[in-house]
């Protein structure tokens, strides 16, 4: 299993029926390495979300095909190679903090790296680095949505999985809160040492979270650029001010056409 | 500090409480100046003082022999009819085609007049409990098991996804995901039939008893003595009340989550 945590996207494509039987995704490549972090930037009904869930193994590709270190996106699934963060934290209310963060290791139980106590200790000092510390015995209910976001990512990460998946997950937040979940994503993942996919519809989330970020125009979803961000991690969130920063932002904006620039800023914190 | 709040909490309960007693006190002071002023006459009308009087002598002989049948009956019926629909529900879930060919009857079950079916029960079974627990439980199905299926189903997607990334199986799913989701909607069909439970035990005795309270109102009718009905009722209803909050009870202790009771 070289190349553990690695992924292959060769020429998908995903056709949804109905009246139409509308094109998402169209002629998709992109090579994410080990330990990378690739962010998909691109309007609303760019098939950003539709990607992710063929990654992971959610959704069966029209044509192409995937290729998680070796497996298919099915067998990465079952061997739990995969995390995944969604829009809405989705956390189970009457778990509370810690349990919720516990519940991949219960589902997996002899499956999961972390056994025991031991994975007690993991999901706290998860917890510590989302800066949740003495919420554990909180539910869901009593945090605010940008704590049950961060509760979400502990989640995600507490069974140790080789790929993280992030779908839009920090869309539904205020702009402070955004910034500050993005610092401690790339502390948490740099230290966990995954290869993040992230979808986001904000270009300078994008830019500022990625090793290199993929551009996605719609209709048909397809790659309309992939742009290396050569700032060095760790980052700091000043970065965005420099001029080459607002330089690649424009850069990126501008390949989307005038319509969806419009959408896209629309969607913008 | 914790014995403080314990006593704010339980007098900001009474406070809650004291306009809906306060018009029960009052309806009975008005029916009671009625009866007295109109000069009614009291075999068809008693007054609450009358009712209350007929409570102190007989309700504890009543409450002994009959209502405790009643509620043996009610809650036998329950338990039966809600267990009988929550594992309905679970089939349903899991079987589509089950469900399509099943819930249609379901819903035929629950437009049958239980009034009409009691007689038929008793001529079955006879004065036993059989046809009582049977009526009984046939009431509750229908609300638990619509809220329950309903219960079972309110899983999000994203849910799903998530156990689905995590490879669960079935079993984890369901157990894990479906049940605690289902137990807010479970407990509201629960607290339906509870209350229920006890109209159909009455009912079911009404066609065929020699005791309980359905017994002994339909006795006390044909002898027109109404205060002993109205005792019956009264005191029927006080037991339905508390089964009910039994149930309540209940819930609050399974569903200790934040926004978890619907009906909050």
């Amino acid at each position: 299993m070289t190349n553990s945590g690695g992924i292959t996207i060769d020429g998908v494509g995903m056709q949804f029926d109905g009246r139409q039987g509308v094109t998402a995704l169209d002629g998709i490549d992109l090579d994410i390495s080990a330990g990378e972090f690739v962010t998909l930037v691109g309007p609303s009904g760019c098939g950003k979300s539709t990607l992710l869930r063929i990654v992971s193994g959610l959704l069966e590709p029209t044509s192409g095909r995937v290729d998680v270190s070796g497996k298919t996106p099915n067998q990465a699934r079952r061997d739990v190679d995969f995390g995944f963060v969604f829009q809405e934290p989705a956390l189970f209310p009457w778990l509370r903090v810690l349990g919720n963060v516990l519940l991949p290791g219960r589902v997996l139980g002899r499956r999961n790296p972390n056994k025991g106590p031991e994975s007690a200790e993991i999901a706290r000092e998860l917890l510590r680095d989302v800066g949740l510390e003495g919420f554990e015995n909180h539910y869901p209910g009593q945090i605010s949505g940008g704590m049950q976001q961060r509760v979400a990512l502990a989640r995600a990460l507490s069974y140790g999985p080789k790929i993280l998946l992030m779908d839009e997950p920090f869309g539904a937040l205020d702009e402070f809160t955004r910034d500050r979940l993005n610092l401690q994503l790339l502390d948490v993942c740099n230290k966990a040492g995954s290869t993040v996919l992230f979808v986001t519809h904000s270009i300078q989330e994008a830019i500022f979270l990625a090793d290199r970020v993929v551009v996605l125009s719609p209709r048909p979803g397809s790659i309309a650029r992939i742009a290396d961000v050569p700032w060095p991690k760790p980052r700091a969130l000043e970065i965005r001010y420099e001029p080459e920063f607002a330089a690649l932002t424009g850069e990126l904006r501008g390949l989307l056409t005038v319509e969806d620039e419009v959408e896209s800023a629309m969607n913008q914190p | 500090m914790s014995d403080t709040r314990e006593r704010r909490n339980i007098a900001n309960a009474l406070l809650r409480f004291l306009p809906s007693a306060a018009v029960f006190v009052a309806g009975l002071v008005a029916w009671e100046l009625w009866v007295n002023v109109r000069d009614v006459p009291a075999y068809l009308y008693p007054s609450p003082s009358e009712i209350g009087g007929e409570l102190r002598d007989e309700g504890l002989s009543l409450a002994v022999d009959d209502l405790r049948w009643t509620m043996i009956e009610a809650v036998l019926g329950f338990l039966l009819g809600s267990g009988a629909a929550m594992f309905a529900a679970v089939v349903f879930v899991h079987a589509k085609f089950l469900e399509r060919v099943l819930f249609p009857w379901a819903i035929v079950l629950q437009t049958v007049p239980i009034v009409a079916v009691a007689p038929l029960l008793t001529i079955w079974f006879g004065f036993t409990l059989t046809p009582k627990v049977l009526i009984a439980a046939l009431i509750c199905f229908f609300p638990v098991l619509v809220n329950t299926t309903k219960g079972l189903r309110s899983i999000s997607t994203q849910a799903v996804e998530l156990m689905s990334i995590l490879s669960a199986s079935k079993w984890s799913i369901f157990w894990r995901v479906r049940i605690p989701s289902s137990l807010p909607y479970v407990f509201a069909g629960l607290k339906v039939a509870s209350s229920l439970s006890v109209i159909g035990a009455i009912v079911a005795e009404f066609t065929g008893a020699d005791r309980g309270i359905g017994f002994v109102i339909i006795q006390a009718s044909y002898r027109l003595d109404t205060r002993l009905m109205f005792a019956g009722i009264a005191l029927s209803s006080a037991a339905g009340v508390l089964f009910f909050n039994v149930i309540g009870a209940l819930e609050r202790l399974a569903l200790r989550w934040p926004d978890a009771r619907l009906d909050r």
